[in-house]
């Protein structure tokens, strides 16, 4: 049932955001923008890139889903949809579970679209490694976006609510974002080895999501 | 149907005491009707009894469950309809009903979604999303939810804002069916003559307490038009 419901509320969330085409559209314009941008900023030959690479991946993402996130609870806002979901007969990490799923969805997929681009635009051949990244990089998302949409719930009712959710969220995601450029590196063959650098994002992953749901049921009551 | 005990419930926000101690009890095909000035609680109370505020001092038992120990079992009993439609802009009438249905744990097959939608008189509407619907509409879809699941308790908070005459008309046909089949309903409003074909049991909340008007009196007395003051002497110990 737990389950069932978080399905259903990430399904209404991906389905709305086709449908409005707000978020992921917002969100890969941004990263591309950032892209070309670094791009056109650093103009690293084909070692620098390798190089630049994991730090640029990251960053790119951590700022994508920084827009992500301020738009996770922007369908709830319409006609009290949030105190509706808090008023069906499921326990509040359902909830939690169906807004991270589906935050989680989004951003999953534009990491999955992102990092070919980033490989043609900075002309690396990493074309071998391409899914090891994109699985580093998803094992980071699932501890950032949970984290983040704990935040965003946190944030949701405040002004200047997507700046707020920036600087929470930001220097909390430091550990994981060293993590996952070191691991990154490693596969790049830039760094030392992968191993610890996997053990420590995990580490994160388990501690927001072990926490994030509870916390996120203490903060919606009223 | 719904068994409700409700006994000394206090409610503040912040210093300010909304509600000082209410009681309540309810059975089986009763309908209550909540009258007072604006800001008397009335919308705090019924959130109470729908579990969206959790209780601050009291007991709330429905069916047996309390509210304090078991809000999700009361939650499944009951359907809340306040100011707010909580439905989905994005969605169409049929996908946010199979959507609350969804959350309810309940799969209603495809005709029952679309006949409690036509029995609101949105049988045009099914597949429009609800973005463009007006304020009557999208009340009349959040009040066919009901028409699905059938809740032992029903709380309404101001239902008739927003419906035309023949929206109230159906609107209180559907409530006279509900309260025959044994439910129970308990709706605060302004509008005495609307609700009194549903020949309720008028309460009236005065200073965040619940008087019964006079026997033989279902009327609810004038209502001044001042709202609330906060009186420094009468706020909540901190």
């Amino acid at each position: 049932m737990i389950l069932h419901a978080a399905y259903r509320i990430a399904w209404k969330d991906v389905v709305g955001d086709f449908r409005r085409r707000s978020t992921l559209s917002s969100m890969l314009f941004f990263a591309i923008a950032a892209l070309v941008v670094f791009q056109a900023a650093f103009e690293p030959d084909r070692k620098e890139a390798v190089k630049l690479l994991p730090g640029l991946i990251w960053v790119t993402v951590l700022f994508t889903s920084l827009v992500g996130l301020g738009r996770v609870f922007q369908a709830e806002e319409e006609d009290g949809a949030f105190e509706g979901l808090l008023l069906a007969p499921i326990p509040r990490e359902a909830v939690f579970l169906g807004k991270w799923w589906g935050n989680l969805s989004l951003t999953a997929l534009v990491e999955l679209m992102l990092l070919p681009v980033m490989l043609v635009l900075f002309n690396v051949d990493a074309w071998a490694v391409l899914p090891a990244m994109f699985g580093v990089l998803l094992l980071g998302t699932l501890g950032f976006t949970a984290l983040g949409v704990l935040l965003a719930a946190l944030t949701q009712g405040a002004r200047g609510r997507e700046t707020l959710l920036a600087l929470l969220l930001l220097p909390l995601a430091v550990p994981l974002l060293i993590a996952g450029v070191q691991a990154t590196a490693a596969l790049l063959g830039t760094g030392g080895e992968i191993a610890p650098w996997v053990r420590l994002i995990l580490i994160f992953d388990v501690v927001y999501l072990s926490l994030a749901p509870w916390a996120f049921g203490w903060l919606v009551e009223e | 149907m719904a068994h409700l005990a409700a006994d000394g419930i206090l409610y503040h926000f912040g210093r300010r005491m909304v509600l000082r101690g209410v009681s309540l009890a309810a059975g089986p095909g009763d309908c209550q009707v909540l009258f007072g000035i604006n800001g008397a609680g009335k919308s705090t109370l019924l959130n109470i009894l729908s579990t969206r505020y959790r209780l601050q001092h009291g007991r709330y038992l429905l069916d047996g469950h309390d509210a304090s120990k078991d809000a999700e079992s009361v939650r499944g009993a009951l359907l809340y309809v306040g100011h707010h439609t909580h439905l989905y802009g994005h969605l169409t009438s049929l996908e946010n009903l199979r959507f609350f249905a969804d959350l309810r744990g309940i799969s209603p097959a495809g005709e029952e979604l679309k006949e409690a939608i036509a029995a609101a008189g949105l049988a045009k509407a099914m597949d429009r999303p609800v973005r463009g619907f007006s304020a009557g509409m999208r009340k009349r879809l959040a009040l066919a939810r009901m028409l699905l699941i059938r809740p032992s308790l029903l709380l309404l908070d101001e239902p008739y804002s927003a419906l035309d005459a023949d929206g109230v008309a159906w609107l209180n046909a559907r409530l006279r069916d509900y309260l025959a089949r044994g439910g129970t309903l308990f709706l605060a409003t302004h509008d005495p003559e609307r609700v009194a074909a549903l020949s309720p049991k008028p309460l009236r909340l005065v200073n965040g307490r619940l008087a019964e008007p006079a026997a033989g009196s279902d009327a609810p007395s004038p209502e001044p038009l001042a709202v609330p003051s906060s009186d420094p002497g009468e706020t909540a110990t901190p």
